[in-house]
């Protein structure tokens, strides 16, 4: 299953990459209309846990092109418009995951549950920081602002929705990849 | 139909115009704010015209974007002006070295629990400059605002190509904006199965995690049973030789004298941006009755 390269793009990357930033988008807008507290425009959504078991179940450029695409398509059919940076923030929030590919084997071992957990959170602060502080370079709002009012409520409320659904993803999917046999 | 595009065929010069022209222009005009860093009101407000004008023009329904203009109002007015107004921050360092009259000014009030105290004043140059900052942001929204209004899901694919991307690049772009309304569909089959067993989605209640728990019924499903289905087209593009030799498209897209015009128009307010910022123009500018408003 996991013993193509990290960094290959081929029909596969393709298709995933197009499924993942479609169910981004699709369950982020069904969730968009819940704001995080003490957030500016940041919303609470579940899909982030979508988007980081693609990253981590098909690699960096499907995690990429799911968070990237998912967000502009979210935000599309919410109707909030075009924010590149969240957009590369998201981006960023899939690729990051998608480094942890080679080293899952078994979707349902706690070990490598534990570390696509693990590279999820390390891709919601990186994917979140540059969000947040392009925020504050483009959007006009302070630091206090971009690390109180975004970076630390959107890192928080993605991180806990990743704890929670990714594992259960994880746990699904090698039901599916014992059923597929690929 | 849970999601489906708001595009709609509409006989308007906005989407006459080759989407190609408009992606680019956007690209321009967010380059001249956030590459420029105008912050001139004097220059702002031109923008701000012809933002309001093309938006005016793609004449989009109100019941279609009512509830993005609710939420750009909310967020531009509430998070924006107000974070401006109050704090002074997140625009140029002249905001904060402020001598302007003050208008209004709180006595010290004090949080209970963790007292903290909070002195809020409010001066005629924060007033303006919220009032600067809200029409910046408000330029970019109004411009970005009908896209997906306005170009057909089904040109993203060739736009792309034809920008430059490569065909793998593209054609993702393409199978993501087709992949939409059949998850939406799949999940809205979803819904109803899990009601039809009893599973009540009006009633998540509970502490946050209990309430995660319970969304899985929905995504669970909905995701593994995209992934079958990609397995499936993955299979179907191999057979078809995907991506062994360059890939034709079904649309062709050819640029129009209107679209030079338009694509040369975003260009050149670019160019003027950058330009104006390199000999020292754009900054942040308030006139000078402000400072000379009567203050308390």
């Amino acid at each position: 299953m996991n013993d193509s390269k990290l960094w290959e793009f081929k029909t596969r990357q393709v298709v995933y990459g197009a499924i993942g930033a479609a169910l981004y988008g699709v369950l982020s807008w069904l969730t968009n209309v819940v704001p995080l507290p003490a957030a500016g425009n940041i919303t609470f959504r579940p899909a982030v846990a979508v988007l980081i078991f693609f990253g981590a179940a098909f690699g960096p450029w499907v995690g990429l092109i799911a968070g990237l695409v998912g967000n502009i398509l979210g935000d599309a059919i919410s109707g909030f418009g075009f924010w590149w940076h969240w957009d590369v923030g998201n981006g960023i929030m899939g690729l990051i995951p998608g480094l942890a590919m080679l080293m899952i084997r078994d979707y349902r071992k706690p070990r490598d549950i534990s570390i696509a957990v693990g590279f999820g959170i390390v891709g919601i602060l990186v994917g979140m920081l540059f969000a947040s502080v392009m925020e504050k370079l483009t959007g006009g709002i302070d630091w206090a602002t971009a690390i109180g009012g975004y970076w630390v409520p959107a890192s928080i409320g993605n991180t806990i929705v990743t704890v929670i659904l990714l594992p259960i993803l994880m746990v699904a999917y090698q039901a599916v990849v014992s059923r597929r046999g690929r | 139909m849970l999601v489906a595009w708001k595009y709609r065929p509409r006989n308007t010069i906005i989407q006459r115009l080759d989407p190609r022209a408009r992606l680019i222009f956007l690209a321009c005009l967010f380059a001249s704010f956030a590459v420029a860093q105008i912050w001139d009101i004097r220059l702002l407000f031109p923008l701000f015209v012809l933002s309001m004008v093309l938006y005016l023009l793609a004449r989009i329904e109100w019941r279609d974007i009512k509830r993005a203009w609710t939420f750009f109002l909310i967020f531009i007015v509430v998070i924006v002006g107000v974070n401006a107004l109050l704090s002074g921050r997140g625009g140029p360092m002249s905001v904060l070295q402020d001598t302007s009259p003050v208008l209004i000014q709180t006595p010290t009030l004090k949080i209970p629990g963790v007292n903290w105290t909070i002195h809020i004043t409010i001066t005629a140059l924060r007033v303006f400059f919220a009032f600067t900052q809200m029409m910046r942001m408000f330029t970019m929204a109004i411009l970005a605002l009908p896209i997906p209004y306005t170009i057909d899901p089904s040109v993203y694919g060739v736009s792309f190509r034809r920008m430059g991307l490569p065909d793998k690049a593209s054609f993702t772009m393409d199978l993501a904006f087709r992949f939409i309304p059949t998850l939406g569909r799949d999940f809205a089959i979803t819904v109803d199965a899990q009601r039809a067993r009893g599973y009540e989605m009006e009633s998540l209640s509970g502490g946050i995690v209990s309430r995660l728990r319970r969304l899985a019924p929905l995504i669970v499903p909905v995701t593994m049973q995209a992934i079958l289905t990609g397995e499936e087209v993955i299979d179907a593009m191999d057979l078809r030789a995907f991506g062994v030799r360059p890939r034709t498209w079904l649309r062709e897209l050819h640029y129009e004298r209107r679209d030079y015009v338009f694509i040369g128009l975003g260009v050149a307010i670019l160019v003027i941006s950058i330009i104006l910022r390199w000999i020292g123009y754009g900054t942040f500018w308030a006139p000078d009755w402000i400072y000379h408003l009567t203050g308390k």
